[in-house]
């Protein structure tokens, strides 16, 4: 039944949508009709959605797509969460972002009524675009043509958390880029001179930045203690896929910034507005056509990877199309001094694009080389550290300054003081590593990252009153987000850098030393959960005699999908994680295996800063 | 100037298109990557007879001939499933010589599996560090490389062949 | 020569960054070079993983493979070419410097020096 309901709601749901567009042409609609006929279609694309979600919370077997990817046994959060741990689903929750934005911006106020009701209808034709697409490939309201009484499970490693909650993030991140599309697609239409646009792309441009970066952080967080391999970024594809629309968001962001200094370029903002949306559409073809292998590519066949790569370039190929035939006139001409506020934001840009455009080559290399020469390459990790990294520094060196720097003029407030900081930190950050273990990108990272949270503190009580109040955290919101990056790079830095790994063969009772904290493997116990046996090492972490920790790490073994998974024991302090993975048992040895990760937890809160600072800068007028 | 500036996206937006086109419509598997030793010499081996240990077979005796080779073990499902194929093809082309390779086994396993199954192989060769197939790139089990008279691999498949992939493949080559 | 005293200092620090580089290679333990060779390349059954980070049957006998060619002297160059002529450029994690990757490796270079004169061309304007 409920599987009826959302079908027929999905297709309604599209149809509204054509039939808006079509209509267009011939009636001229009083807005709150076009409103109101918007808001029907986000409405029955969400009652879709939580249809299938109600099949997956009833474990309706009818249902096909329930049927393949849920289980009667599951907890209750994975039935739902399942709802979306499949191609078919997650394509349904993507449309429903999709029709939620919609929905949120027809609820705008000050806003041009015809640019307004232009963004709409192009809002309208992605949905009709990617409801066809999962209408004709990609139903999850098929029916069951067996009657069975049981479903066949869910992968395991997708019950989790923190993997429940990273697609409904990271697509409110990828989705909400639709928006600044429409946005960007309607300017260029209505000729928009009216300065409003900035602002409100601005505002759409920041949330959709800020859910993916809060998305991009939660997967990689479940990838560091879920994966079992210690790390957190592999240059995997998709997560390629994720970092490009971030980085051409960041860029998009702080060019939409300058329009405060009334400095606005107008074409390539359109043009970065245009791009990010494309690179999302993009990395969903990646990653659902079958044509890359990673951790993470959804089961696929053929046709529906010809479907969104048509989705793709129509819209891509539409969006470059009316960007070249309607392009806007230059406005004022750019104040470009040498070392001002202007320049720094180009210099960023321009060094955010080819960081953006070296990771799209890198990601498609080889599927370029197999067409022409049948021979597979890999393009992985090291290549990506020898080029995004350095391509990135700069900017970083100049993120430090930049928030003081004058929009007019060349003058820097306290030059001196910020020159002799950043000596100072280099000479301190040298000598240390001179005395322990010297280590390049070690060396530039700390300097790097301390530099910029330094300077940025310069920056906010040299510049500002302290007045506690909100209006105080809006104007330092930028060096806050800086603040953030530099914490982030000091954890990127520490935890790759200065990682340390140690193997032992324990048995119940062993004891080991590593740094200062003894561990103590105190016993191996197996348990029965509820659709799974754990088999875990209790390990008592003991520092100056006293018991600071009891951290159990093992594997779990899934006997509906026979599968292993690697559960990983993390003990966090702020300084470092001490990370435990238990490997085979030899006699009555166990392997064991622990990382320590430097600082890696300032990663984390590197990241959560500057997604507050999102969200603060949201609220600005 | 600015016209082909602009002009550029659009430009590539194509060509990433028509590439992804191609590489979807050719059907490549993503966890099959070409083989690199194609239409390379044969790489040299030497190897025990899984019957006879004083039988052994070097990469110089295939001179001459056309050899089919195919990595197996008793413990390998999918080469249970096209094991009866090699006697079809050792029917119908006697000239062919075959050799199996029994991967990291152990020998009375690989006799029993060989006796209850049947033995379509001209020799058996025992592999049981894995080293051989290593010299031939293999990954995983089962897979089949077919070598010409010049002692040249001219086509490897991985994973069970079945009776459609032989006939379009393999007996073209033969 | 007279040199001016941070002359001196300069020239001393770059010493002993120059020495200290030196003692690290020298240094290095056979389970470093396996570690640092293993962690570029691709383990052929695993999505996505190093052979490092992989306990698959494959990766540990390649690991094993590659322990016994550093012991008998060979250069980390030559065993990825050993590697390579039997599993294809796919395995190596570093695309190699050749003809058909040269576009990839220069691509970024390459849009670096366009920024520059960009940027020169601009300030030039203003």
């Amino acid at each position: 039944m409920s599987s009826l309901i959302g079908f027929v709601s999905l297709a309604m749901a599209v149809l509204i949508n054509i039939y808006l567009i079509v209509s267009n042409f011939f009636i001229k609609y009083n807005n709150k009709v076009f409103n109101l006929i918007v808001r029907s279609s986000s409405f029955l694309t969400i009652l879709s959605f939580f249809s299938l979600m109600y099949a997956y919370i009833i474990s309706d077997f009818s249902n096909f797509n329930v049927f393949q990817n849920s289980h009667s046994e599951k907890p209750l959060i994975y039935k739902i969460s399942g709802t979306w741990g499949n191609h078919e689903g997650s394509m349904l929750l993507w449309l429903s972002i999709l029709s939620i934005y919609g929905f949120f911006f027809s609820q705008t106020k000050k806003i041009n009524l015809q640019f307004k009701k232009q963004t709409l209808l192009i809002q309208s034709s992605l949905h009709i675009l990617f409801g066809l697409f999962i209408v004709f490939t990609s139903n999850p309201f098929l029916v069951n043509s067996v009657i069975v009484k049981e479903g066949l499970g869910l992968n395991p490693i997708l019950q989790d958390p923190g993997l429940a909650i990273h697609p409904p993030v990271l697509y409110a991140g990828y989705v909400g880029y639709s928006i600044v599309f429409s946005l960007a697609i309607a300017g260029l239409f209505t000729n928009n001179d009216n300065e409003d646009w900035i602002f409100i792309t601005k505002r759409w441009a920041l949330i959709s930045w800020t859910f993916l970066t809060g998305g991009i952080a939660l997967g990689s967080y479940w990838a560091y203690y879920e994966l079992g391999w210690g790390g957190w970024w592999f240059w995997d594809p998709v997560e390629n896929i994720s970092l490009m629309p971030w980085i051409a968001g960041l860029a998009l962001v702080h060019s939409l910034l300058m329009a405060k200094g009334e400095q606005i370029m107008k074409k390539w903002i359109i043009f970065l507005s245009i791009l990010c949306f494309s690179l999302s559409v993009f990395g969903t073809f990646l990653v659902r056509s079958g044509i890359l292998t990673s951790v993470h590519s959804f089961a696929s066949d053929a046709s529906r990877g010809i479907f969104i790569l048509l989705i793709f370039f129509i819209v891509t190929g539409f969006g470059f199309l009316v960007f070249l035939l309607k392009s806007p006139e230059s406005s004022k001409p750019i104040n470009f001094l040498s070392i001002n506020k202007v320049s720094a934001l180009v210099i960023n840009n321009i060094l955010m694009i080819i960081a953006t455009l070296t990771i799209l080559l890198g990601t498609i290399y080889p599927i370029i080389v197999e067409v022409l020469t049948n021979d597979r390459i890999s393009v992985g990790g090291p290549y990506f550290n020898s080029t995004v990294i350095p391509i990135m520094i700069p900017g970083f060196l100049l993120m430090s300054i930049a928030p003081i720097l004058s929009w007019q003029t060349n003058r820097i407030k306290n030059a001196r003081l910020y020159v002799l900081g950043f000596i100072v930190i280099s000479l301190l950050v040298l000598i240390q590593s001179y005395l322990s273990t010297f280590n390049t990108w070690g060396v530039l990272g700390l300097i790097l990252g301390i530099w910029i949270i330094t300077a940025s503190f310069i920056s906010i009580i040299s510049s500002y009153k302290i007045d506690y109040n909100f209006r105080l955290l809006q104007k330092i919101n930028p060096h806050i987000a800086h603040i953030g990056v530099g914490i982030a790079i000091i954890g990127i830095t520490c935890s790759s850098v200065f990682k340390n790994e140690y193997d032992f063969n324990l048995n119940e009772g062993d004891k080991i030393l590593i740094e200062d904290a003894n561990i103590k493997l105190e016993k191996i116990e197996i348990s029965n959960e509820v659709n799974y046996q754990a088999l875990r090492a209790n390990f008592l972490i003991e520092k100056d005699k006293k018991i600071v920790g009891n951290i159990k790490a093992g594997k779990n073994y899934y006997p509906v999908s026979k599968m292993i998974t690697t559960e990983a024991g993390i003990f966090h302090e702020w300084h470092r994680d001490i990370y435990f993975i238990v490997g085979e048992q030899k006699n009555n040895n166990w392997f064991i295996k622990v990382y320590i990760n430097p600082f890696v937890s300032f990663i984390w809160i590197g990241v959560l800063i500057m997604v507050f600072s999102g969200f603060v800068g949201v609220t600005k007028k | 100037m600015n016209r082909l500036i602009i002009l550029s996206p659009l430009l590539i937006l194509l060509i990433i298109c028509l590439f992804a086109l191609i590489y979807l419509l050719s059907n490549k598997d993503p966890s099959k990557p070409p083989s690199a030793l194609i239409n390379k010499n044969v790489p040299n081996f030497e190897s025990n007879s899984l019957y006879e240990i004083n039988n052994i077979i070097k990469t110089q005796d295939l001179k001459n001939k056309k050899v089919l080779i195919n990595f197996f073990a008793s413990w390998c499902v999918p080469c249970k499933v096209e094991h009866p194929l090699f006697f079809e093809i050792s029917k119908n082309y006697p000239d062919l010589f075959i050799i199996g390779f029994n991967h990291k086994d152990k020998s009375d396993d690989a006799k029993k599996y060989l006796s209850e199954d049947g033995n379509p192989y001209n020799f058996v060769g025992v592999d049981s560090d894995g080293m051989i197939a290593l010299e031939f790139g293999v990954f995983g089990l089962p897979e089949t490389f077919l070598i010409n008279e010049k002692g040249k691999i001219i086509y490897k498949f991985m994973g069970p062949l079945t009776k459609e992939i032989i006939k379009n493949e393999v007996v073209p080559l033969l | 020569m007279k040199l001016c005293h941070s002359c001196k200092k300069i020239i001393f620090i770059i010493f002993f960054v120059f020495i200290s580089f030196f003692e690290a290679s020298a240094n290095e333990v056979l389970e470093e070079k396996v570690k640092n060779l293993t962690l570029e390349l691709r383990c052929m059954t695993c999505q996505n993983q190093s052979i490092y980070d992989s306990e698959a049957e494959f990766s540990n006998d390649i690991k094993k493979i590659i322990r016994s060619k550093f012991e008998e002297g060979k250069s980390e160059k030559e065993i990825k070419l050993f590697l390579v002529e039997r599993y294809g450029e796919y395995i190596l994690f570093k695309p190699m410097l050749n003809y058909k990757n040269w576009f990839l490796w220069a691509f970024p270079f390459v849009l670096l020096v366009f920024g520059l004169f960009f940027m020169a061309f601009k300030m030039r304007k203003n």
